[in-house]
């Protein structure tokens, strides 16, 4: 059974990921944050042993080789990383304060970058694995209010590329998915008139759901993705077209 | 095994799956004359933290690299195990 690592495993999009892959019977999940959610809990108990939930909180950046490796000494070799844990807040560059820029920089691009490092060394070192960074159509389109996670996704879909070009060799695809509006916790403050326009907005007249960026995971993971590398997949039900 | 022999059957191995032909391994060897690239080492930094549970690079407080043979294996002697 191959290991995979899904950072922002608790609830959202991260949770639709460990439960799709867990559930087709391929692959052995480690859901990471910093608590086990209620819905994780039920969630692991109807996995049957395929899905484990492991405590770290990410933006602790020092902690990450330890944990690392603590997730690498109890599983075994990492076949998979799912690097989705994030968060979205929003707010204007004016009056956003510094340390909250500055927290979203760190989870949204350091963390990733540096559990990447820990756990691709050893997918070097055995010559395989999957990575799947996940970014957000707002990395490449505008949004008002979004000017910093904007940039903390669009330094995702950079890392992708070139790292695709440095691990190519050794057989590890990278990749990432490019989100569109999907409700979950992180886009709450979004009230219903701006969901309404998101939608309008999109060819498919509605919006993408968790599952749909869990699919797109599975496919990147199995047969299917062993061409794939250095790309970023747009799943937003066309609102990008 | 020492570390050194360690380490020195590990490059073995990687020189072998990377196709590169080795250098006699000497103390003075530059580095950079093993005929490994950066993702070569990148391989033998994971190999060996698994096998000897330690990686000096992370622990270290400069990022500096080593640049012989030598002080390769003095970085790996040198960390408390
Ligand atoms: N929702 C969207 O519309 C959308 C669109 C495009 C891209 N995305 C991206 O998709 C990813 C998932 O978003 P989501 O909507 O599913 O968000 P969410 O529902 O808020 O879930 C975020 C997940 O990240 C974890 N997390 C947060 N801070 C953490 C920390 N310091 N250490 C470890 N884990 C932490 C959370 O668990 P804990 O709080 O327990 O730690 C939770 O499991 C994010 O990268 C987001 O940018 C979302």
């Amino acid at each position: 059974m191959r290991n995979v690592l899904v950072t922002g495993g608790s609830r959202g999009i991260g949770i639709a990921i460990a439960r799709r892959l867990a559930a087709s019977g391929d692959y052995n999940v480690v859901a990471v944050a910093r608590r086990e959610s209620r819905e994780l809990a039920a969630a692991i108990r109807q996995a049957q042993r395929r899905l484990h939930f492991r405590a770290c909180d990410l933006a602790a950046t020092d902690a990450i080789p330890v944990f690392a490796k603590s997730v690498r000494d109890e599983f075994g070799t990492i076949y998979g990383l799912v690097n989705n844990a994030g968060i979205g807040t929003d707010g204007l560059l004016a009056t956003m304060h510094n340390s909250e820029i500055e927290a979203l920089i760190r989870l949204n691009v350091l963390a990733p970058i540096i559990l990447t490092k820990y756990v691709a060394r050893h997918m070097m070192a055995d010559g395989l694995g999957r990575i799947v960074n996940i970014s957000s159509i707002v990395a490449s389109t505008g949004y008002s209010g979004l000017s910093v996670y904007a940039a903390s996704k669009a330094a995702v879909a950079g890392f992708t590329r070139s790292l695709a070009r440095e691990v190519g060799r050794v057989g590890i695809t990278v990749n990432a998915i490019a989100p569109g509006f999907i409700d979950t916790e992180l886009t709450r403050s979004l009230n219903d008139e701006g969901r309404r326009r998101i939608t309008g907005r999109s060819a498919l007249r509605r919006l993408p759901e968790a599952d749909d960026v869990a699919s797109m995971v599975e496919y990147l993971l199995g047969e299917g993705g062993r061409n794939i590398t250095g790309t970023v997949v747009t799943v937003d039900a066309g609102n990008t077209a | 095994m020492s570390v050194k022999s360690k380490i020195f059957s590990a490059m073995k191995q990687i020189a072998e799956e990377q196709k590169v032909t080795l250098p006699p391994l000497e103390d003075d060897l530059p580095l950079n004359e093993t005929g490994f690239d950066s993702l070569a080492f990148a391989i033998l930094v994971a190999r060996l933290e698994d096998e000897l549970g330690i990686d000096p690079f992370t622990v270290a407080e400069d990022a500096a690299f080593p640049s012989t043979l030598g002080e390769f294996v003095r970085a790996y002697e040198n960390v408390p195990a």
